[in-house]
């Protein structure tokens, strides 16, 4: 293929490999993806293992630190880097897939409203601002509680608190979009109200909600952090950063390498999440584009 | 001494490939209190111009050689702080968007004032003089306007108001660089007069950048015409536009409908301008690939100015100087195929279109405002029905009920004799029998599409669906009916250019064979060599396909060139309706006359400027 002929697609991959926040954000995210997926490869021991006699230990580079926990251990013994590691598992799990359900239910309420406009917009725009009337946080730990505990209901917390960001954002695009001459055209060539949605406007704000879905993961992160901090989140036995920092915060003057390493695997996904969506907006969007002229 | 001078000035733009000349050997002269135009289609170089002026050259671009004087100092070697100073002082710009150029946070008055302060004028002196001047650009209720945001004011008033802060530091150079472009006609001529006031009572020297070469053969004493970064030919106003020399200035008059006299099939050329990507590969002339009159010797010698009298010359070899176009065939209604017999196309009665907004809290508030008052006319079939009136007359809602994308709030409109339900019933079946071509192809073409899928968009389902190898079949036809290359099919609309960009919005308007086709302003963005084709292509499918068009325009003259008959619409109504010849031999609405009054004639010499009052 010529270089003029480029897809839409194969355009924006193109973009996105020169732009270095992209790039920078996508290996960390790759890199976090891949921890997660072979942490029992990887992972120099079982997280859950205790060695009571080895509590506390210091990084294996301090005075007092063995090979054997490189990062050292936590008040029960266990390794840090390996339940580091795993902890990646639930953080991912639970980005991803919040992300993933609030990014269909928001986007869905808001190709509607924006679509179809008039009374049905309005109605799901009053919905919205009455739900995000309510304080986040409160919200999701009065889900939390109610629900109980488990990834699961961690997940559609996350999910109900967060869909309207999707919605309000991805609303006013459709609305621009909606107005665009090209919608009214596929009207006049008798094109159902559904296709035009998924074949005309959905297509136009899909790089918008790319990058929206990108941020949320970091988001989700970080909210299942909270929750699993307060102990909301996974069964004890399950590593989670969340949890991690919570069980060192009591050790933090004698052993701070236990709170540090969670917080740093945190701040780190999150910047790659943040970094990736930066780098796709300007990518995908075709307003900050070359024109080929 | 003149106010200022180019002297053989060469802009280069650095860009990765090459060196690229983007303006080249451009000279010229203005003299004090004189008005110069600069005319060219988009891509010329014209604005380039009154960059060099400013000083705002993109980074890469500079001025390679030849010197730019402003009363005597050489502008390009003047420090930044000297330039700055005379900017705004000495030398006055007007801008091409009114209402982009006023903050629109800030009120009038605000802005004015905060110009007189740069200017070094007395605190006192300051409210005034605003008043004095806004008064003398027309606007007579000053001290209301002065309070006002730009927002508040339409564009004709804001163009005021800016031709106003001008004009008020008592500048010796004034650049307006198409500063009517983004107005109606009734304005523009208002506008242009209104400048001409205060040139001539200030004896300012204005510098006038445009596409129209009649507007500015109108206005100027003398035109410099331009091409890809050349001035092809400069010489009096009447000259020019008269007797020009050159062939790009022949076909750029050529190119413009007519508003007196037989209706003649436009000339076109091939083609289009050369991109400034290519410029570096076009020797000698950068016209000669499209020109119609070239030679051998046109692509390898280097530009001379040829004299043709005293004061006019041309950028071009002997040989040019006595191409003429040859006259078009004549254009009549006779050829168009109209059809009495048969219902209709279009019938419309009484018909009224309201729109409602709601507003306040919760939507509350109500109001409605009525885009089409009371319409009754009929299209018959296989004619060209010409709809005009300003922005704002109703003249695309019109457009946008014929083809059922605004349903009528009272009245019946029939379409092919059948009536058009209340409740939309029938209306996909109206819809594929009537299809709209929209204004603006950037916003018709969804991006994402490429041309095949765009012109075949209506195949792909529903009862006319049909398979990829057929749907590529009818690409094929529709290309050869607008005049595409076939290499155009796999590309995206951003790969296209303006005009073939506009062909691919009427191709998909005529994939599923539409009896009648809406134009809603279709050419009033593009270039006149570019409408000149568009213009034959609809003339072509209007002949050979017997296709019924409604056309919408604010260009009277282009109506001339299509129409049959036209519907001249104000605020929402319907004022006069007659056959075109008629109607423009013997207007008799107000409103028609002074739109008539408003086109700049294509002689020279009538005393357009004050032929009614500013």
């Amino acid at each position: 293929m010529s270089a003029e002929e480029r897809s839409f697609a194969a355009e924006a991959w193109h973009q996105s490999i020169r732009s270095p926040k992209t790039v920078v954000g996508a290996l960390i995210v790759g890199a976090m993806i891949i921890l997660a997926i072979f942490a029992p490869q990887i992972a120099p021991n079982d997280p859950a293992n205790q060695d009571l006699a080895n509590m506390l230990l210091p990084p294996m580079w301090a005075q007092g630190g063995i090979s054997d926990y490189p990062f050292g251990t936590d008040s029960l013994g266990r390794c840090i880097l390996s339940q580091m590691i795993y902890g990646a598992r639930v953080a991912l799990m639970v980005g991803f897939l919040a992300a993933i359900g609030a990014m269909l239910f928001g986007t869905t309420l808001a190709l509607i409203a924006g679509y179809f406009g008039g009374w049905v917009d309005r109605l799901i725009g009053y919905f919205v601002d009455l739900w995000m009337s309510l304080p986040p946080v409160v919200l999701s730990l009065t889900l939390m509680v109610g629900f109980g505990t488990g990834i699961g209901n961690v997940i559609l917390s996350i999910v109900l608190v967060d869909w309207t960001r999707f919605c309000r954002v991805v609303r006013s695009e459709v609305l621009v979009v909606r107005r665009k001459d090209f919608v009214s055209a596929a009207q006049l060539l008798g094109f159902s109200h559904t296709r035009i949605i998924l074949r005309e406007i959905l297509p136009s704000v899909a790089p918008l909600v790319i990058t929206l879905f990108s941020l949320q993961v970091g988001i989700g992160v970080i909210v299942e952090a909270i929750l699993s901090f307060v102990g909301l989140s996974v069964p004890a036995d399950v590593p989670a950063w969340g949890m991690m920092i919570a069980s060192a915060r009591s050790y933090m003057y004698q052993a701070p390498w236990g709170i540090l390493l969670p917080i740093l695997a945190m701040f780190v996904t999150v910047l790659g999440f943040n970094l990736l969506g930066e780098g796709l907006r300007v990518t995908l969007d075709p307003r900050f584009r070359r024109r080929t002229s | 001494m003149a106010v200022l001078s180019f002297e053989s000035v060469t802009v280069t733009a650095h860009m990765k490939a090459a060196n690229v000349e983007l303006l080249r050997d451009i000279s010229f002269a203005l003299e004090k209190g004189e008005v110069i135009g600069l005319v060219g289609e988009s891509g010329a170089g014209k604005s380039m111009i009154g960059r060099v002026i400013s000083g705002l050259l993109p980074d890469n671009f500079s001025v390679s050689s030849g010197e730019v004087k402003f009363e005597g100092l050489n502008l390009l070697t003047l420090s930044k702080a000297a330039r700055r100073d005379l900017l705004g002082r000495r030398i006055a710009f007007i801008p091409q968007e009114p209402l982009s150029a006023l903050n629109p946070v800030r009120a009038i008055g605000d802005q004015f004032q905060e110009h007189l302060k740069h200017l070094g004028i007395a605190k006192e002196a300051i409210r005034p003089l605003m008043i004095e001047r806004l008064q003398q650009v027309g606007l007579a209720n000053a001290e209301e306007i002065l309070l006002r945001y730009p927002h508040e004011l339409s564009g004709g008033q804001c163009q005021r108001v800016l031709i106003a802060m001008a004009f008020s530091g008592e500048p010796a150079l004034v650049v307006a660089d198409e500063p009517t472009t983004a107005l109606d006609v009734v304005t523009q001529a208002q506008i242009m007069r209104l400048i001409a006031a205060q040139q001539a009572q200030h004896g300012t020297a204005v510098l006038f950048i445009t596409h129209d070469l009649r507007l500015a053969a109108n206005v100027c004493k003398s035109v410099g015409v331009m091409y890809a970064g050349d001035m092809v030919e400069y010489g009096p106003a009447a000259a020019v536009l008269q007797s020009p020399s050159h062939p790009y200035t022949k076909s750029l008059l050529a190119a413009i409908p007519r508003m007196t006299g037989e209706r003649r099939m436009l000339p076109t050329l091939s083609e289009q301008m050369p991109g400034v990507k290519t410029f570096a590969t076009l020797a000698g002339c950068r016209f000669a690939q499209r020109c119609p009159a070239k030679d051998p010797s046109c692509v390898s010698a280097t530009l001379q100015r040829r004299f043709v009298e005293e004061g006019h010359w041309t950028r071009c070899g002997d040989a040019c100087g006595g191409f003429e176009f040859a006259s078009g065939e004549p254009l009549l209604i006779e050829t168009m195929g109209i059809n009495e017999r048969e219902a209709p196309a279009v019938e419309f009665k009484n018909v009224r279109l309201q729109y409602k907004a709601r507003r306040g809290f919760l939507g509350l508030r109500k109001s409605s405002f009525d885009a089409v008052r009371s319409a009754s006319f009929a299209v018959r079939p296989g004619e060209i029905l010409g709809i005009v009136g300003e922005s704002g007359s109703g003249k695309s809602s019109i457009g946008r009920l014929i083809v059922g994308l605004e349903q009528s709030t009272e009245g019946t409109i029939r379409i092919a004799g059948e009536e058009r339900g209340a409740h939309g019933n029938t209306l996909h079946l109206t819809r594929r029998d009537t299809q709209l071509i929209f204004q603006d192809p950037q916003s018709a073409l969804n991006p994402r599409r490429s041309v095949l899928q765009l012109l075949t968009q209506g195949l792909e389902v529903g009862p006319n669906g049909l398979s990829t190898p057929q749907r590529q079949a009818a690409a094929d036809n529709i290309l050869q009916d607008i005049g595409l290359p076939a290499d155009c099919l796999s590309r995206f609309p951003s790969q296209l250019s303006g005009g073939q960009r506009q062909r691919v919005n009427i191709g998909r308007a005529l994939c599923l064979e539409p009896k009648l086709v809406v134009a809603d302003e279709i050419v009033s963005g593009l270039d006149v060599s570019v409408q000149a084709h568009i213009l034959n292509c609809l003339l072509e499918l209007n002949r050979q396909k017997n296709l019924t068009m409604v056309f919408i325009s604010h260009d009277l003259a282009v109506v001339r060139y299509l129409c049959s008959r036209i519907l001249m619409m104000y605020r929402g109504e319907i004022v006069e309706e007659g056959e075109t010849e008629e109607v423009f031999a013997k207007p008799k609405h107000p409103y028609t006359k002074l739109l008539m009054e408003s086109v700049p004639p294509e002689t020279k010499g009538g005393g357009w400027l004050g032929s009614s009052a500013g």
